[in-house]
C-alpha cells in the first residue's frame, strides 16, 4: 500500500488548487446541509407540538383542525370514554378548542400575513404543561385578552405586549402575556378563550377539535374503538404526532425536494471540479506514478492511492460546509404551510445525521470525481509514463 | 500572432480539461437558470393576474365565508361589470388522495368573470343544464382519466362524503399562466346539498371593471359598503391579493435567491481552478514571452481572453440547453404534475441575459488572481519554475 502520507501531503503542496477545489465542494455541501436543516425544522417544530399520550379527534374527512366542526353532544360522547385520564377533581383531562385563519399586516409593511388563532378553554395551560408564559401573565378567563406564540411577536401589528389588535369591529383583543412552547408550531399562534372566539367568528355550540389525554399512549387504540363505535359521532381520531406530521407533510415535502433537486444539480458541478482537480494532479505527476508502479507498486493501490486523496479532498471540503452551515440553526424561517394555510414560522435545525449526511454526501462527491482519475493513473503503463 | 489568437490556444490546449471545466459550468448555469425560472413561474400569478378584476373575501380570513346576499349590493357598484361568487369546495380524489387541485362551487356568471377560461358553446350549455354538471382543466381531466360525459365522485373535505358530478365541460386556457387543473360545479347544486347552518355562504366574490386603472377605487367602494356590518370584507384586485400570498411565501424566496448566487459562486471556483492550473503549467511560457519583451500588462490580458472565451461558450452553450432540458423537460413536468403551483413555467428573456452576462463576468473575476499573479514573477523566477 501507498502511504497514506503521501497523497495528503500531495494535497497541501498545492495550495490554491486543493483550496477552490475544497472550497466549490465546501459551498455544495452548504446548501445540501442547509436545505435538510430547513425541512428538519419545519418537521421538529411540527413533530413537538405532538405528544404520544395526547388524541385529537376532528370530523370524519375534515384533516386539519381548520375545517373540522365538532358539535357540544359530539364532544361529550368523546370525553365519556373511559381511557381518558382524569384530574384530582375527576374530571376528564380533554379540551375542545376553535381554530382559525386570520390575516393580520406585517409590521415591516410588507403586506398580509395568515395567523392561527386558537380558542383555548380555560384550563390549557395546565394541559399543555410544555407551554410556559415568557413575558406578562395568562389571560383572565371570560375576558378579550389573549397570549401570543413568541415567533410571533414583533412581527405583526398589534402583536407585542400591552398592545391592543381588531379583528372584527368592536372585538379588541388584548395581547397580556407571550408564551414559549419548547420552539414548537404552536409558537406561530394566537391564544384567545374559547367563547370569545365561538362568539366574534360566529362558531358558538361547536368546537374545531377535541384533546384527550390518555392514562398511557398504549391506550390509543383502546380510546380510538371506544369512539369510532358510534357511527352518530362521524368522527376520526388521531395521536397528536400523526396529526401534526400530517400537517406538515406537504410543505416539507416541497422544501426538501426542492432542495435535494437543487443540492443535486449542483453537486454535478462540484464533482466536475473535482474531477479536473484529480486529472491535473495525475497528469503533472505521471512520472512519479510510474516510478511507483516501476519499484512494484499495484494497480489496485495506486487506484486506491488516488480514491483516497480525492475523497480526503472532498471531506476536507465536506466538514467546511457542513460546520458553516451549523450557525443557519440561528436563522429564522417562515413560510406558509400549504396544509394549514397559515404562516409558521420555525428555525433551520441542525443535527448531528444531518452533520454526517452532508458530509458524506461530500465524500461521495469526491470519490465519484476521483474515480475516473484515479483509474487513468492505476492504467499507465509504467515504461511510456516514465519516458515522458 | 496576436495575443488574443494566443489566448485562444491556451484555450484548446488542453482539450479534455476545457471539455470538463465548460460541462461543470454548464450545469451551474443550467441550475441557476433553473432557480430563477421556478422564482419567475411562481411570480407569474402576480405578472399575469388580471387587472380588471376585483376580488372581496371576509376582512378577517380567507378560510371564512360571507353572506351570499352580499353579491347584490357588490353588482351596484359603479364600475362593476359583472359579478360572480364561488366556494372553496377542497374536494379530493378518491382514488388519488394525494393528487392537489383546486375545487370550487361557482355560479354560472363566473364563466364570463373568469374568461380567461375557454369552453365551447355546447359543452357550456351542457353544463347549464345539468345540475350535477362539472367543468374540468383539460390538465386534470386527463390526470383524472375522464372525458365529458364522464361521471365522477370527489371527497369533500371541507363539506364531508363523496360528492358525485357528471363531467359536462373541460376547458382549456387563453393565457398560459391560467390553472389548467381546477375543478368547477354549480354552487346551487352545492348549498341543496349542506345543513342549514352552511347554506347561503359563499367564500369570495369576482367582479369584472370596466377600467383596470380604478380598480383601487372600485375595490374601496365596494368595501365601504360593508364597513358597518357584522361581516365586512376586504377587496382588492387579483393582483394586489395574488402579492400578499407571494409574500407569505417569503422565506423559500428569499432562500432560493440565495442559493442561485452560491451556484455562480460555485461556478467562478470551477473556472478560477482551470485557469490557475493552465496558467501554473504555463509558467514558462509567460517567463519567454517577458523576456522577449512582453509586459506584464499583456500577460494579464492573456490570461483574461483565455477566460472570457471559456465564460462566453459556458453562457452560450447553457443558455443553448437550458430550453430544451429545463423549459420543455422539467417545464412541461412541472405544469402537468404541479400545474395549480406552476401553470406556467418559462425561462424569461431577462434570465437569459442575466444567466449569460454573469459567466462571461465571472469568468473575468476567476482568472484576475492567476493572471496577476503570472504578469508579477520576474522572468528568472518564471523560467526556472519547472511545473
Amino acid at each position: 500500500m501507498i502511504p497514506l502520507n503521501y497523497n495528503l501531503r500531495n494535497l497541501a503542496v498545492r495550495k490554491s488548487t486543493t483550496a477552490s477545489t475544497a472550497l466549490g465542494l465546501a459551498l455544495v455541501v452548504f446548501v445540501f446541509a442547509s436545505a435538510l436543516m430547513l425541512s428538519n425544522g419545519l418537521e421538529k417544530s411540527l413533530a413537538k407540538a405532538g405528544r404520544e399520550d395526547i388524541a385529537i379527534v376532528l370530523r370524519t374527512g375534515s384533516e386539519t383542525e381548520l375545517s373540522s366542526s365538532l358539535t357540544k353532544s359530539q364532544m361529550d360522547l368523546v370525553v365519556a370514554s373511559r381511557e381518558i385520564a382524569r384530574s384530582q377533581s375527576g374530571e376528564p383531562e380533554a379540551i375542545g378548542e376553535t381554530v382559525i385563519v386570520a390575516r393580520m399586516e406585517r409590521v415591516d409593511g410588507s403586506g398580509l400575513s395568515n395567523v392561527s388563532i386558537r380558542g383555548v378553554p380555560d384550563n390549557v395551560l395546565h394541559f399543555r404543561p410544555e407551554v410556559k408564559i415568557t413575558a406578562g401573565r395568562a389571560p383572565q378567563p371570560g375576558t378579550n385578552e389573549v397570549i401570543i406564540g413568541g415567533a410571533l411577536r414583533g412581527r405583526l401589528k398589534g402583536l407585542e405586549l400591552g398592545q391592543i389588535f381588531e379583528l372584527k369591529k368592536n372585538r379588541p383583543m388584548n395581547v397580556v402575556g407571550v408564551f414559549s412552547a419548547e420552539g414548537s408550531a404552536l409558537e406561530s399562534e394566537i391564544w384567545a378563550g374559547v367563547q370569545f372566539i365561538g362568539a366574534a367568528f360566529g362558531r358558538e355550540g361547536s368546537v374545531s377539535s377535541v384533546r384527550v389525554k390518555l392514562i398511557s399512549p398504549g391506550k390509543f387504540e383502546a380510546f380510538k374503538a371506544s369512539v369510532s363505535n358510534d357511527p352518530r359521532l362521524e368522527i376520526e381520531v388521531l395521536t397528536e404526532p400523526v396529526y401534526y406530521e400530517q400537517q406538515g407533510a406537504n410543505t416539507s415535502i416541497m422544501l426538501k425536494s426542492l432542495g435535494l433537486i437543487i443540492a443535486v444539480l449542483v453537486s454535478m458541478g462540484a464533482t466536475i471540479g473535482a474531477m479536473i482537480t484529480m486529472y491535473s494532479t495525475i497528469s503533472s505527476r505521471q512520472r512519479e506514478i510510474g516510478t511507483l508502479r516501476a519499484v512494484g507498486f499495484s494497480r489496485a493501490s495506486i487506484l486506491s492511492a488516488f480514491l483516497i486523496e480525492s475523497t480526503a479532498l472532498a471531506l476536507v471540503g465536506g466538514a467546511i460546509g457542513a460546520l458553516a452551515a451549523l450557525p443557519m440553526g440561528f436563522v429564522q424561517f417562515s413560510t406558509v404551510n400549504f396544509t394549514t394555510q397559515s404562516e409558521i414560522t420555525f428555525k433551520l435545525q441542525p443535527s448531528p445525521s444531518i452533520l454526517i449526511t452532508s458530509i458524506l454526501f461530500g465524500a461521495f462527491m469526491g470519490l465519484l470525481g476521483g474515480f475516473l482519475p484515479a483509474v487513468r493513473a492505476a492504467w499507465m503503463q509504467p515504461i511510456e509514463a516514465l519516458r515522458d | 500572432m496576436s495575443l488574443a489568437l494566443i489566448g485562444l490556444r491556451n484555450v484548446l490546449r488542453n482539450k479534455f480539461r476545457m471539455t470538463l471545466t465548460v460541462l461543470g459550468s454548464i450545469t451551474a448555469v443550467l441550475t441557476f437558470i433553473t432557480m430563477r425560472t421556478v422564482i419567475v413561474a411562481w411570480n407569474a400569478s402576480v405578472d399575469y393576474a388580471a387587472q380588471d378584476r376585483i376580488i372581496a373575501t371576509n376582512k378577517m380570513s380567507l378560510t371564512l365565508p360571507l353572506p351570499k346576499r352580499y353579491i347584490d349590493a357588490i353588482r351596484n357598484v359603479p364600475g362593476v361589470t359583472k359579478a360572480c361568487y364561488q366556494s372553496w369546495f377542497g374536494g379530493k380524489d378518491l382514488k388519488d388522495p394525494k393528487n392537489l387541485f383546486r375545487s370550487f362551487a361557482m355560479d354560472a356568471a363566473c364563466l364570463e368573470v373568469y374568461d380567461e377560461r375557454l369552453i365551447s358553446p355546447e359543452q357550456k350549455q351542457a353544463w347549464l343544464a345539468d345540475r350535477k354538471g362539472a367543468i374540468l382543466g383539460d390538465l386534470l381531466a386527463r390526470k383524472l382519466g375522464v372525458q365529458v360525459g364522464d361521471r365522477i365522485s370527489l371527497k369533500g373535505t371541507v363539506y364531508p362524503g363523496d360528492w358525485q358530478f357528471n363531467v359536462s365541460a373541460i376547458y382549456k386556457t387563453k393565457l398560459p399562466s391560467t390553472d389548467r387543473s381546477q375543478f368547477l360545479f354549480h354552487w346551487d347544486y352545492l348549498n341543496d346539498s349542506i345543513s342549514a347552518d352552511q347554506k347561503e355562504q359563499i367564500t369570495w366574490i369576482a367582479a369584472k371593471i370596466d377600467n383596470s386603472e380604478r380598480s383601487a377605487q372600485i375595490a374601496a367602494a365596494a368595501e365601504s359598503l360593508f364597513e358597518e356590518k357584522d361581516i365586512q370584507t376586504s377587496t382588492m384586485s387579483e393582483r394586489t391579493m395574488n402579492i400578499a400570498f407571494m409574500t407569505q411565501l417569503g422565506g423559500v424566496l428569499s432562500a432560493l435567491n440565495g442559493v442561485s448566487l452560491i451556484i455562480l459562486f460555485i461556478m467562478t471556483m470551477i473556472l478560477s481552478n482551470t485557469i490557475a492550473m493552465g496558467v501554473r503549467e504555463r509558467t514558462r511560457e509567460y517567463g519567454v514571452l517577458r523576456a522577449l519583451g512582453f509586459l506584464p500588462k499583456h500577460i494579464v490580458r492573456l490570461v483574461l481572453v483565455e477566460s472570457m472565451l471559456i465564460g462566453a461558450v459556458t453562457g452560450a452553450l447553457g443558455v443553448g440547453l437550458a430550453y430544451p432540458l429545463v423549459e420543455r423537460g422539467l417545464g412541461r413536468f412541472l405544469t402537468e404534475n404541479a400545474g395549480n403551483v406552476f401553470p406556467r413555467f418559462q425561462i424569461s428573456p431577462t434570465t437569459v441575459v442575466v444567466a449569460a452576462c454573469a459567466a462571461i463576468v465571472l469568468s473575468i473575476a476567476a482568472a484576475l488572481i492567476p493572471a496577476l499573479r503570472a504578469s508579477r514573477l520576474s522572468i528568472l523566477d518564471a523560467l526556472r519554475r519547472t511545473a
